[in-house]
């Protein structure tokens, strides 16, 4: 009954793109500059991504190309369609939902604050959500891609909203070429694609990953390399793409600085838009992953790696949209392990659950931003629960599903995560190695998120704007209350541990994904791929259930560990920087482990330096050897021009000299002689 | 009924008469001189074409002699527009002194 919603699919990503043209071209003179119809649209592509997604549950799902732009008969063609199964019609009610609260807290952050430059704003937020619906359902991997720039294109024109001042603009770009570093392997990976299978597509049983997984049973080569071979460095170039937009180490460097942009848009980018989309990719393709161990040890070590990495430097920030960055990448690091680790479900639950409670943090962090009258720095904050309390609710609410505190959201995808990384990692000393780190990082960021929140809303006020803050509208409460609602309760869809613990039918995340749909997108296909390719074999400590208490027990245990720790320091009405105390380490993270400065020396003394190196031999030698032949045409014709003396006696005796050297010529030649 | 003069004759004259052309066309500056000097060259080779038609009996070298002539007169006409040119643009008909034309 549902699928009649089918037919308006492309209208999701439609409806903000023409919010984006309004806002464009009409924005001036748009009631609130553009925001209602940005509202509207998004709202409009919430409301039928819902429509999608209860069709999808009723057992529907839909494949359909809408549009052939290079339509080949030998080779391949390029179409552009849309793939509505499990996964994305999930994530397009994730993305549309964010998008619309964005949306609406955007009237509070920007509007009542008198920003200039809304109109473009609001079209920017227009494109940016549809690019990344439009990527969301896009069905093959060209599409994707497509859309993958777009969405680095609109982070760009958004972070460098304020693009008068040096630092947006500077960080914009950073944003633009660091994630564009990456894109490049994405586009090779894409052409490769193309090029070994004939098709991009992603489902069903003439999608490129089974057709790559065809490939290794028959034992095929390409260009040489066994087909796993070939898979893994196809899988290896397009995860370039993820690292750099997911901002995994070592392309992670722009995210902290892309918080110089608006507050609502850090809010859209890292909850549901652009650093989802790296992550959103792999779990799309993730039938091709599966079939390379290789590359899955790579996303699973990467991940665990940059959850603690990030983890780590959070914990010495300032400024609390900062701290939200860091976490953003640690968090985005279990993802790429749940990944790494085959496990599906755990890596989308947490997706699921980190953008609900991240763009909580992010809309709540603005909240806090527009009370303090644009100051960041949490050390001039303090006290602000007295006058906020709707603010600093929701933000706590967040914060715990963050820190993953039992019973908030954060805590059931984190342990799901944990968990499935620990029983495949009893068999691959490899991702236990990356769960160890991740474990760590759960008592680190328990750690930096409490000490974020007293700092920012408990003690004494430690300014006079802190005292008296700016009271901020119904339209930041409302996304606050909502979000703040969700991040308590999202947890619920698949209370895993629960199940494994008690037999109740609660896991339903789990089965939705797990459904077969006869696209081969399906998790229980995934998990056949695992045993089979990967050659992942999952183990227990003494028995399943001891397993699952001993992995709550950990991560739940090191999350309350790292939360009194930071109670414990930071509890007093005027807390102290304990943080200085660590002396070389804290200089250490303060600079971020000096990642921007080896990546500038990368830039400036390493290619800056083979660049000149090039320089020079093409002019010396590439253009010296062009040179030097023209150059001979130049004086050859410079000295036998002169014959032309403008003389017409002198022109009479070359023709009769050169008649009688024919006929001289002739007569030699013809033997008159 | 006269004794023919032997072909040779007429064509050591075409070649004297040529030379004396081409022999002004190199040595001389004033270009009247030159247009005259051109005709000889032309009428050399007039007189060849009319004794090979003789020495043939065939009439076709004649007919020829007739477009020459009229090209000569046409040829004459434009070479005396091009000296008028000469002479107000340089005021003079030395063909040296109009040497714009070059590198």
């Amino acid at each position: 009954m549902f699928a009649w919603f089918f037919q308006f699919a492309p209208a999701i990503a439609v409806l903000p793109f023409v919010s984006f043209l309004l806002a464009l071209v009409a924005g001036r003179w748009l009631p609130r500059k553009g925001a209602l119809a940005g509202i509207l649209a998004t709202g409009g592509s919430l409301l039928l991504s819902l429509g999608v997604l209860a069709a999808v549950v009723s057992g529907h799902t839909h494949e359909q190309t809408l549009y052939t732009f290079v339509d080949a008969q030998e080779t391949f063609s390029l179409t552009f369609g849309i793939l509505l199964d499990q996964l994305s019609a999930a994530m397009l009610v994730i993305v549309s939902l964010i998008a619309f609260l964005v949306h609406v807290f955007s009237l509070g952050y920007m509007n009542a604050e008198g920003e200039p430059g809304l109109p473009r704003y609001y079209a920017g937020l227009g494109l940016f959500s549809a690019s990344m619906l439009a990527f969301v359902f896009a069905d093959n991997l060209l599409m994707a891609f497509v859309f993958f720039e777009l969405v680095g294109l609109c982070s760009w024109l958004l972070i460098g909203h304020w693009f008068r001042d040096p630092a947006p603009a500077s960080a914009a770009k950073k944003a633009f070429l660091v994630t564009r570093f990456g894109d490049y392997f994405f586009l090779v990976g894409v052409v490769a694609v193309l090029v070994t299978f004939g098709t991009a597509q992603f489902a069903g049983a003439d999608g490129f990953p089974a057709l790559a997984a065809e490939a290794i049973d028959a034992g095929e080569s390409f260009f040489g390399l066994s087909a796993e071979a070939w898979v893994s460095v196809i899988g290896l170039l397009v995860l370039g793409g993820v690292i750099g937009k997911s901002a995994q180490f070592p392309l992670h460097t722009w995210l902290p600085d892309a918080m110089q942009g608006p507050t609502p848009v850090s809010a859209l980018i890292h909850a549901a838009t652009m650093v989802a989309a790296g992550v959103y990719l792999v779990a799309r393709m993730y039938g091709f992953y599966l079939l390379s161990p290789t590359v899955l040890g790579i996303i699973a070590f990467v991940g665990g790696f940059t959850a603690l990495f990030a983890a780590t430097m959070g914990v010495v920030k300032n400024e609390l949209k900062q701290v939200l960055a860091y976490s953003t990448i640690s968090q985005y690091g279990y993802m790429m392990l749940a990944l790494g680790a085959g496990s599906y479900v755990a890596a989308f639950f947490h997706l699921t659950t980190h953008a609900i409670f991240k763009a909580l943090l992010f809309l709540g962090a603005g909240a806090v931003i527009v009370a303090m009258h644009h100051d960041e720095d949490m050390w001039l904050m303090g006290g602000l629960r007295e006058h906020m309390r709707v603010t600093y609710l929701t933000f706590l609410a967040g914060s715990l599903a963050l820190a993953g505190i039992f019973p908030f959201a954060g805590f059931w995808s984190k342990d799901e995560v944990l968990f499935d990384t620990l029983v495949v990692g009893l068999e691959q000393p490899l991702l236990l190695v990356a769960y160890l780190m991740a474990l760590a990082a759960v008592f680190v960021t328990a750690f930096y998120t409490i000490r974020m929140v007293l700092l920012t809303f408990h003690g004494d006020p430690r300014t006079d704007v802190a005292e008296s803050p700016h009271a901020v509208g119904l339209s930041i409460k409302a996304p606050l209350v909502v979000l703040g609602v969700l991040a308590v309760v999202a947890g619920a869809i698949n209370l895993v541990p629960v199940e494994k613990l008690t037999g109740l039918r609660v896991s339903f995340l789990s089965s939705f994904l797990g459904s077969d749909r006869g696209l081969l997108t399906h998790n229980a296909h995934y998990v056949d791929l695992r045993t089979e390719y990967a050659g992942y074999e999952t183990g227990a400590i003494v028995s399943e259930p001891v397993t699952v208490l001993l992995g709550v027990a950990l991560g739940f245990g090191l999350a309350i560990a790292g939360a009194v720790a930071a109670f414990l320091l930071y509890r007093d009405a005027d807390p102290v920087r304990h943080t200085e105390r660590l002396g070389s380490i804290h200089t250490l993270l303060v600079h971020n482990y000096y990642q921007d400065e080896y990546q500038v020396w990368l830039a400036e003394g390493l290619s800056l330096r083979t660049a000149r190196a090039a320089d020079t031999f093409d002019q010396g030698v590439i253009d010296g050897a062009v040179n030097a032949t023209s150059s001979v045409s130049l004086l050859s014709g410079d000295r036998i021009r002169r014959v032309q003396t403008g003389v017409v006696t002198n022109y009479a005796a070359l023709v009769v000299l050169g008649l009688l050297a024919l006929l001289v010529g002739f007569a030699l030649y013809g033997g008159w002689f | 009924m006269l004794e023919a003069v032997p072909v040779e004759y007429y064509l050591v004259l075409s070649a004297a008469v040529f030379c004396i052309g081409l022999f002004g066309v190199l040595t001389r500056r004033n270009a009247l001189m030159f247009l005259m000097s051109v005709e000889l060259m032309l009428n050399a080779a007039n007189i060849n074409l009319v004794a090979f038609a003789l020495y043939w009996g065939e009439l076709t070298g004649q007919v020829f002699v007739l477009f020459t002539m009229s090209l000569a007169a046409a040829e004459v006409a434009i070479g005396i527009g091009i000296i008028l040119v000469l002479y107000r643009n340089y005021d003079d008909v030395d063909v040296t002194d109009a040497t714009t034309m070059r590198w």
